[in-house]
């Protein structure tokens, strides 16, 4: 009898294994081709140079180290918007039921996990004895942990604006006319991973144009700089994290993310906001995080811990690091006094200019966050300050005038979550309090400005309150609301929202998530919302909905296709009025887009896109867009490499009908380009094995306009129609 | 100011079409469904889609009145009733829309009949006035609705339906004002025994564009329903509450519009009968 048993056992488990290598290969893909939609959708919403890396990085995480399904970890998933909060407490209730899973394949015998789910989940989950509450020892550490050295080159080809040759003298009459380093954009990064519990790393960078040890600059150049001239890596970061050591629930020291509740209080990274879409509105504070990434703006540097016991968590975390600023001297007869006039975001420090704000001004939080969770029903409390070490006090505008300005901000947030049965409940209420401490007193009554800069200091609200309904296994829908105040102010919040900043926004959205058929889902969106007060190029406040339908259908295991429409009305300024005028008109961009991933035999992938964009506005202004685009990947099983190749073509009169293409890439880096102008793109990655531990990627690709004969703008701006990339990367695994 | 500005898009639509604001769904299933009728079944069906009161089984009675922005100079009225026969449903409402100074007045006369599973088909005789206060005068018109729907599957209903097909239009009046031909077909999707979705779209010839429509009804708990939709051209985004039981039943909405505000419908549907 035990014989038969273990002849059955071994015998699935054979047929299971076989199975597993195809389903592998396919299935990451679904994740990868889900990020890569989720990824252009960010794109479309943000801004062009937006870093995705540090968003990517999780997943990337997650596909190298996969969740365990027998123990808590796989909430995880749900963080990472990979299972809805309902197909998380399905796989629960599996786990009470039957005990832990023992193959993968069970996994189809939980409800509400539609194949497409599966698909993208299997590849980052296995099943492990639950080894979280194990001790650990330095012995095991040393012997279970994986190591990574990642380095990276990058150039782009062509000689740029920005690196052709001045003389000094010339430089010394407009400074910021050259980069001041060399193109070339160097990563070095080494991780350490022991069973997701411990992890430790480091990362160096530098920008394309940024002083590296062997640049040079003349004297002139070098005295202007004074202490802010710096050469080498620009960007250096480390990171050692911890989790799930008795009481300590987590903890992190170095570069960290810190993310709680919806966002509104407290979301340090960045998120996938809308694009995300669906069921996955209701956001999953993953609490404190380890932050491996190089990218420069949106992270904690300092230390968190997170300590738990019960029901009851709570955090408390530190940062402390000097971000970029310009800093002018206050026109005051106190010439002491500094103040602050704008905060850059971008990281890069390649001109005279970038480099005199780097580091500028210290930023220090402080903060905290208290949580109680009972079976369904989760409740947080969070908490935090930020000080500037110089005041803000931003270039005076109309639209500008409720942004954070001074020094010293709190913000204090209530979230709650409740998921039951075919109902999950969440939100957030978030309050931000202005410390401006010298409130200009007004000379001979109050202007119209001051009046409204001194409502902006003091309390000021936030909202957001949403419900979703699961009605069957297959299908769900959300509503939610939200009201951001025109005051309320965060540096370190991200919840759900139409643009960047959850402040004078007021909207309504809703979403529906169903499988009609088998193999055919259907994700619908309507987002109708109101900015109350004016925001940048909107002279008014202003208003507009964003529409969005997707279909997708597998025809078999190895196809896959979606069609997507989108239609998003917004509003902007007038370019057509008289100067004195700059009124507010609609504007609306349409975009269909349809996609289709293929496989020809076992080692051929294609992917065809084909997207049309139509952008109109009040002014008369009617553009359209198209690309075209081939993708083909060779990656033959059991050979050490693969090669993919991309050729694609577009024609978008001008920027606002562009197109947004995520691009294969080497491994953690991202690239989203927006495409206008007429040209074609094409680009050939190559990926091998050298040893076991050693993999080589390299790209090079090339983008070749047909209507014009300079590229880019600006110091960007490449004499030619043609603009060359190359990136090399060596991954080193142990 | 939403005052001053309602007046002027009232005036400016007035100028230039009528009875554009009778001829939209009515009832509160409908308007915090985003809209989407034309393949659902009812009493209101009397007005959305005639086709879709083939299959009453009740003497029914409806009162539905909307408030359109929150104003009283917008409100529509209308009251409803159909008695089921052994030839099929009979129909009479009316339906009143503006205030003493400027309404909208139609008075229908409805038919709709059966023909097994796949087929219902209905019709409404329409008298149309049209009353500006001040001595303007009185201006009416005849014309008619016909609408088709079918239950494809056990899941799926079709439907389709037409106001105006032969383009009657206002004599009298001065700029001998068109009368528009609405054209809307969609479909109604039974996901699960207590969640439907529909979608629709509509064709108003005196409008530019079309306007799509959808909406998504869950019957939360027994009998009560929760309901949220969306329609573009305008762009409104709607939600209700519905409670039904078998003599009777009610169901009110409210209709978001980015420009113009809030509106709130409210309908009322007594069944009489075994």
């Amino acid at each position: 009898m035990k014989r038969l048993v273990f002849i059955i056992l071994v015998l699935s488990f054979t047929l299971f294994a076989k199975a597993q290598i195809a389903i592998d290969t396919l299935s990451a893909d679904a994740l990868n081709n889900m990020l890569i939609e989720q990824v252009e959708r960010l794109a479309e919403d943000g801004d062009d140079d937006a870093d995705y890396e540090d968003l990517l990085e999780n997943y990337i995480f997650l596909s190298e180290n996969p969740v365990n399904l027998n123990s808590d970890e796989v909430m995880r998933l749900v963080e990472l918007r990979l299972l809805s909060v309902f197909q998380y407490e399905e796989l629960q209730k599996y786990r009470r039921f039957y005990g832990d899973f023992m193959f993968l394949d069970e996994l189809e015998m939980v409800e509400g996990l539609d194949e497409q789910t599966l698909a993208i989940i299997r590849p980052v989950v296995c099943i492990e004895k639950d080894l979280s509450k194990d001790k650990i020892t330095f012995n095991k550490m040393a012997r279970y942990g994986k190591h990574q050295l990642v380095g990276r080159y990058e150039q782009v080809l062509e000689k740029q604006q920005g690196y052709l040759p001045i003389d000094d003298s010339a430089l010394l009459v407009r400074p910021n006319s050259r980069y001041l380093g060399s193109p070339q954009k160097y990563q070095l990064k080494y991780t350490y991973n022991y069973r997701n519990k411990i992890r430790a790393g480091f990362v160096l960078e530098k920008d394309a144009g940024e002083m590296f040890f062997n640049d040079k600059v003349s004297d002139t150049i070098q005295k202007l700089l004074g202490s802010q001239y710096h050469r080498g890596f620009d960007f250096a970061g480390f990171h050692l994290f911890a989790k799930d050591l008795g009481i300590v629930k987590t903890a992190a020291l170095g570069d960290y993310q810190i993310a709680f509740g919806q966002g509104l209080t407290l979301w340090s990274g960045m998120s996938f906001g809308k694009a995300g879409a669906g069921s996955s509105v209701m956001k999953q504070g993953r609490g404190i995080t380890a932050k491996a990434s190089a990218s420069e703006y949106a992270f904690m540097r300092g230390a968190a811990v997170t300590l738990g016991k019960g029901p009851f968590e709570g955090t408390v975390f530190y940062s402390n690091r000097m971000i970029d600023a310009n800093v002018s001297a206050a026109d005051t007869l106190d010439n002491e006094a500094e103040l602050v006039s704008s905060l850059q975001e971008t990281g890069y420090h390649r001109t005279l200019g970038e480099l005199q704000d780097r580091h500028a001004i210290r930023q220090q939080v402080v903060g905290g966050h208290l949580a109680y969770a009972i079976a369904h029903f989760e409740v947080g409390y969070t908490a935090h300050h930020t000080w500037l070490s110089v005041p803000l006090e931003l270039k005076p505008s109309h639209y500008n005038q409720f942004y954070f300005q001074g020094q010293c901000l709190t913000n204090q947030g209530l979230d709650f979550k409740y998921v039951k049965g075919k109902y999950a409940v969440f939100g957030e209420m978030a309050m931000s309090y202005n410390h401006q401490v010298e409130v200009p007193e007004p000379v001979e009554g109050p202007t119209q400005a001051q009046t409204a800069f001194r409502q902006a200091q003091g309390p000021a609200f936030a909202g957001l309150v949403g419900l979703t309904v699961k009605p069957a296994g297959y299908l769900n829908f959300t509503i939610l609301y939200r009201d951001y105040g025109k005051a309320y102010q965060n540096l370190l919040g991200n919840a759900f929202g139409e643009g960047g900043r959850n402040q004078g926004q007021r909207g309504i959205y809703l979403g529906l998530e169903a499988a009609p058929a088998p193999y055919w889902n259907l994700l619908a969106y309507a987002d109708q919302f109101q900015f109350t007060w004016l925001t940048s190029q909107v002279n008014a406040p202003s208003r507009g909905h964003d529409y969005y339908l997707r279909i997708s259908h597998s025809f078999n295991r190895r196809t896959q296709a979606y069609l997507h429409f989108r239609s998003k009305t917004k509003m902007k300024n007038s370019t057509n009025g008289m100067v004195f005028s700059h009124y507010p008109i609609l504007y609306t961009k349409n975009t269909v887009r349809f996609n289709i991933n293929y496989q020809i035999g076992w080692d051929l992938h294609c992917t065809n896109k084909a997207e049309y964009a139509h952008y109109r506005n009040e002014d008369g202004s009617n553009e359209h867009g198209y690309f075209l685009c081939q993708d083909i990947a060779y990656k033959p099983e059991n050979k050490p490499f693969s090669l993919t190749f991309r050729y694609a073509i577009f024609d978008a009169k001008d920027y606002n009908a562009r197109v947004y293409a995520y691009e294969n890439d080497v491994l953690y880096s991202f690239s989203v380009p927006a495409l206008y102008g007429k040209g074609m793109r094409v680009y050939l990655l190559g990926k091998v094995k050298l040893f076991n531990a050693l993999t080589l990627y390299a790209r090079i690709g090339r983008t070749i306009y047909s209507d014009r004969n300079t590229v880019g703008t600006g110091l960007s701006q490449i004499e030619g129609n043609h603009k060359t990339d190359l990136k090399v990367e060596m991954i080193w695994k142990l | 100011m939403k005052k001053t500005l309602l007046l002027i898009v009232i005036i400016l639509s007035t100028s230039t079409l009528f009875a554009y604001d009778l001829i939209h769904p009515i009832g509160g299933r409908a308007t915090a469904m985003g809209g989407s009728s034309v393949a659902s079944q009812g009493l209101w069906a009397m007005q959305n889609n005639p086709a879709g009161m083939a299959n009453l089984e009740k003497i029914s009675l409806g009162l539905y009145y909307e408030n359109r922005w929150l104003l009283p100079e917008t409100a529509y009225k209308c009251g409803a009733f159909a008695l089921p026969t052994k030839f099929g449903t009979l129909g009479l409402s009316f339906n009143q829309f503006g205030s003493s100074k400027y309404n909208e007045n139609k008075l229908g006369l409805a038919y709709a009949k059966d023909f097994g599973r796949y087929l219902q088909i209905g019709l409404q005789l329409d008298y149309l006035m049209l009353k500006i206060g001040n001595d303007y005068g009185k201006f009416s018109a005849l014309t008619f609705e016909l609408g088709i729907q079918s239950h494809v599957t056990d899941k799926l209903t079709l439907g389709t339906y037409v106001f105006n097909p032969v383009s009657f239009s206002f004599e009298q009046t001065l700029n001998h004002e068109k009368l528009p031909i609405v054209m809307r077909f969609g479909l109604a999707y039974q996901f699960t025994k207590d969640f439907v979705v529909q979608c629709e779209i509509e064709k108003d010839t005196e409008r530019d564009g079309v306007s799509l429509r959808g909406g998504l009804e869950y019957e939360a708990i027994r009998n009560f329903y929760i309901r949220a939709g969306v329609q573009t051209n305008p762009g409104i985004l709607s939600f209700g509450l519905g409670y039904a039981i078998s003599f009777a039943q009610i169901n009110v909405a409210a209709q978001l519009h980015n420009e113009l505000g809030a509106s709130v419908q409210i309908g009322m549907i007594f069944r009489i009968g075994k």
